[in-house]
């Protein structure tokens, strides 16, 4: 990504509609060819950025910079772009050819040549015969293609994509994923996709911008934003994930509710946090002997109750009264070989690198002792620049 | 970074935003011009003398302390007290009958009883005469002492009132929800407490909407009391007689100020209803589909066969009456009624006259609305404005068709405005009818935008399509069928409407409406009655060109749409 060249620059964006702030000072840089997705939940402003972008709304603050040009202030008409809604917004009383071609009337062109760029189109997008069909008759999935097909018809430098699966049925949804990373990868164009799918934007993008509530609260590749995940936000929001309230004794040491256990991980100097770790990555212990303490949490737990979820056994566990219960994710055989009845007491180790603490106040703790042990890579920038570092 | 980059962010106009942003300051212009000044213009009337002298509250207080004229506002309170009582009610099990039984020949009730729709106001009380009158063939089974008076008002009004009332109240018993009723049903619960419980609550918003709309139509009424009201006054004919009969515009004003009050606060309490009403339907409602009652239905049948007998008794007697040689005379069936050039009122001229206003309100009208919603609607640049144009677009339903009438002499009639080259001309006729209908081609103008995708215009600009290019291939072929809809009913009201353009017309200029309104005082009762026939034949041909335009052509150009 370090050799790739910024096509779009974002910076210091702000809007806010009556008292509601949509964006928050968002800054952002996106490279040539990448496929970024706008995760979040509705209102955490990640459907504004991308009208912004589009000039579709008019940002109060901040500047947009596209290919070197300078958008801030420019009109749709005038920017280069194209976009699929989540309504697809096909013209229903124009056949699938003439909302293809819709763009093109008015780019100089001969009309075989036109006739001959709305079927490339339509073959890129596997739909060849579709050509004098109206929206009325095709099915969501094939109205989103055609969508598609309209957007690049004049062959934009940038994609906008809102939420463009989330009316199709999940087995088309899966299907169009394939297909539209596809195309993308195949042209090269540099796409932003506003999702609020979380499987969604770990599977398409490049990059995954996590947005809430008008800021961004990470930016990272989909690896680092589900195994670094730089705020409790994201935490909760991308997979799920056990947060446990705790209470930091010292370097080394952690209240869960009233029991005490040992970190492998150094603890910042606060009174208060959260402990976070992901279900899947517990292991189970029928005894403590044989774990290794200096690279794994230890607690014990009592079980209350599994689901069988397919691929794995979901379990839920009881640490203690005064925390959430925990969730831990085992696979089926183990399932069978080690947990017999509800009650039955069990350790479980979560070994320290899938184990992150957020502390409540954030900016307090890191002028303290910023957390560059709980994280690495792209997620600690990223977690710096949510403290305002 | 530039630093241009980080300072308030202001966009420039291109060519497309400014005509934007002309256009629909030419609306708001267009509506200040044609209804805000009028109206204002009335409003400073009322506190000046005649020579225009500012005499504070003088001609209230003259007015308050005549009771020749302050009786008139309790009897236009009492002839709209009993025609919203009589009306609604009717409507009311009416409406229920057409969408929740399982009653027979739904379409023929339906059909009957939008008749008076097509019907001048005038109709209605010409046929009371006839039926009732002094020489009326169902005299005798008269109630009341006379029909002249508040009685032929309320019959009359309640006619004409019908079609409105029954119309919001279809909409609101549409809006059902069958799961409501079968958890009803699976709680056993009794069928009256089903009504009190479900069905009424579903209603309620439409059933408060339906009085007010009904109590501001007949309290502002002028055709039915001009023709059948007697010595009974109320204020819309008070005003004619002060401005006509006494050549006193202050007082005109004055009881247009009077007038304008109780419609003013009717539609303001309608439009706060109206907020409420949007929210009442989730989207998961499950249609109900009426089951059949055999008592109940043979007991509604009976009941929509009466009204709708009312209904077709009244239209066929004016129909009847105006084939009559010299009623109760000569009971001969002739045309003679018909050699409207003998009569009073302009002759056939007038019928023309009616006909080419009647099509120019309706293709410039059409023109004009649609225009100003779509931008409103879909355009969004300038917010305040379109917020002033907003309300300037509700108001029309607010003031009276007398009101606006007299305000258009004020303010068109003025020496000193340059718009005074239109008075007495066709095209102040066109421009009075036109912003008097003006809220509810434009609440229907906006509805069908406003179902229309939201994203289309943004996708156009992306594809770099001015917005024109977008309204001429989309969205106006998608609005098509609500255009229509819109200037046929501008055609028949235009055709059919009396009150405003009373004031209004020349001797060039008569109009059809306003020769029964003549014919009727001169006491040539037939041939008026005759002209209200015509009146109501053309706007009905109108209604049925309007209906093969859009199932037949609609069918072969929008193939789309039944896909």
């Amino acid at each position: 990504m370090t050799t790739s060249t910024t096509y779009l620059r974002i910076e210091h964006l702000r809007k806010s509609f009556g008292s509601f702030t949509a964006l928050d000072d968002i800054t952002l840089e996106v490279q040539e060819g990448e496929f970024i997705c706008f995760l979040g939940p509705s209102g955490c402003g990640k459907t504004t950025l991308l009208r912004a972008i589009a000039g579709l709304e008019q940002q109060e603050e901040g500047g947009i910079v596209q290919a070197g040009r300078d958008i801030s202030v420019l009109p749709p008409q005038q920017r280069d772009f194209g976009i699929v809604f989540q309504s697809y917004a096909l013209f229903p009383n124009l056949n699938v050819n003439e909302n293809i071609a819709y763009g093109l009337a008015n780019v100089k062109m001969p009309r075989r040549e036109r006739e001959a760029r709305v079927q490339a189109l339509l073959e890129q997008i596997h739909l060849p015969d579709i050509g004098h069909k109206f929206p009325g008759q095709l099915s969501g999935g094939q109205q989103q293609r055609v969508a598609l097909a309209r957007a690049l018809a004049t062959e934009p430098g940038l994609l906008l994509l809102d939420e463009p699966l989330s009316a199709l049925d999940a087995r088309v949804r899966l299907h169009l994923r394939n297909e539209i990373c596809s195309l993308q990868r195949k042209l090269g164009i540099t796409t932003i996709m506003v999702t609020h799918d979380q499987d969604e934007a770990l599977t398409m993008a490049d990059r995954i911008v996590v947005m809430d509530h008008g800021r961004i609260a990470q930016v990272g590749t989909p690896e680092e934003i589900y195994q670094q995940p730089a705020t409790e936000f994201v935490a909760r929001f991308v997979g799920s994930m056990n947060l446990l309230p705790a209470r930091v004794l010292d370097r080394h040491a952690l209240m869960l509710g009233r029991k005490e256990v040992q970190t492998p991980i150094p603890m910042p100097d606060c009174a208060d946090g959260t402990l976070g770790f992901r279900p899947e990555s517990v292991t189970l212990h029928e005894t403590p002997w044989g774990i290794d303490r200096e690279q794994h949490l230890m607690m014990p737990a009592k079980l209350e109750q599994a689901q069988f979820m397919g691929a794995f056994v979901r379990l839920t566990m009881h640490l203690d009264d005064e925390v959430p219960l925990l969730q831990v994710d085992v696979p089926v055989e183990q399932h069978a070989t080690l947990v017999h009845s509800p009650g039955q007491p069990l350790w479980l180790a979560v070994h320290q690198s899938a184990l992150k603490f957020y502390p409540a106040d954030t900016r307090e703790c890191m002028r303290e002792r910023p957390a560059a042990s709980l994280t690495k890579g792209g997620s600690e920038v990223a977690a710096m620049q949510v403290a305002g570092v | 970074m530039p630093a241009t980059l980080s300072i308030a962010c202001k966009r420039g106009l291109d060519t497309e935003a400014w005509l934007q942003r002309l256009v629909l300051a030419a609306g708001v212009l267009f509506l200040v011009l044609t209804l805000l000044a009028p109206l204002l213009t009335m409003l400073v009337k009322s506190v000046q003398n005649r020579d225009g002298v500012f005499i504070g509250l003088s001609n209230f207080i003259d007015y308050f302390g005549n009771p020749a004229l302050t009786d008139s506002i309790l009897n236009s309170l009492t002839v709209a007290f009993w025609t919203t009582t009589i009306v609604i009610s009717i409507a009311f099990v009416f409406a229920y009958a057409l969408t929740r039984s399982g009653m027979a020949g739904k379409k023929g009730f339906r059909l009957l009883s939008m008749l008076p729709l097509f019907a001048p106001s005038l109709l209605p009380a010409l046929s009371m005469i006839y039926l009732f009158g002094n020489q009326g063939i169902l005299k005798d089974w008269l109630p009341f002492e006379s029909i002249y008076g508040s009685a032929g008002i309320v019959m009359g009004l309640s006619f004409w009132a019908f079609p409105h009332a029954l119309m919001i109240l279809i909409t609101a018993f549409s809006n059902s929800d069958a799961r409501l009723y079968e958890a009803a049903k699976s709680m056993k619960t009794p069928p009256w407490r089903v009504f009190l419980t479900v069905t009424l609550p579903s209603v309620r918003y439409g059933l408060i909407n339906t009085i007010f709309v009904i109590f501001t139509l007949t309290i502002t009424d002028f055709g039915v009391a001009k023709v059948i009201g007697g010595q009974y006054n109320v204020l819309a004919t008070d005003i004619y007689k002060q401005v006509v009969g006494q050549q006193n515009f202050q007082m005109g004003a004055v009881v247009s100020v009077v007038l304008l009050l109780p419609a003013l606060v009717s539609f303001i309490v309608e439009r706060r209803v109206q907020r409420h009403q949007s929210a009442q339907l989730s989207a998961r409602a499950v249609p109900l589909q009426p089951q059949k009652a055999p008592l109940r239905d043979a007991l509604l049948t009976g009941f929509c066969t009466l009204v709708c007998g009312f209904l077709l008794l009244v239209i066929g007697m004016a129909i009847y009456a105006s084939f009559i040689t010299f009623w109760p005379y000569n009971m001969a069936l002739s045309l003679n009624n018909y050699r409207f050039d003998m009569m009073d009122g302009g002759g056939w001229a007038s019928y023309f006259n009616s006909l080419q206003m009647s099509a120019w309100t309706a293709l410039i009208g059409t023109a004009v609305v649609f225009l100003i919603a779509y931008m409103n609607e879909k355009i969004k640049p300038m917010p305040m404005v379109r917020r002033v144009l907003q309300l300037l677009a509700m108001l029309p339903m607010a003031v009276p068709g007398i009101v606006l009438g007299l305000a258009y002499i004020f303010f068109f009639n003025h020496p000193q405005n340059p718009l005074n080259l239109m008075y007495g001309t066709m095209a102040i006729l066109v421009l009075n009818t036109l912003v008097h209908f003006y809220t509810v081609c434009h609440l229907t103008a906006v509805t069908s935008l406003k179902q229309i995708d939201g994203e289309f215009e943004a996708v156009s600009a992306s594809l770099k399509v001015p917005f024109y290019t977008t309204l001429r291939r989309v969205t106006l072929p998608l609005a098509l069928p609500a255009v229509l809809d819109i200037s046929v009913y501008l055609f028949v009201n235009a055709m059919t409407t009396v009150s405003a353009v009373v004031f209004l017309y020349s001797a060039d200029t008569t109009l059809a409406s306003v020769a029964v309104m003549h014919m009727d005082e001169a006491g040539d009762i037939a041939p008026a009655a005759a002209m209200a026939v015509l009146l109501m034949v053309t706007s009905m041909v109108a209604k049925l060109l309007h209906w093969l335009v859009s199932h037949k052509i609609l069918l072969h150009t929008q193939r789309w749409r039944k896909l």
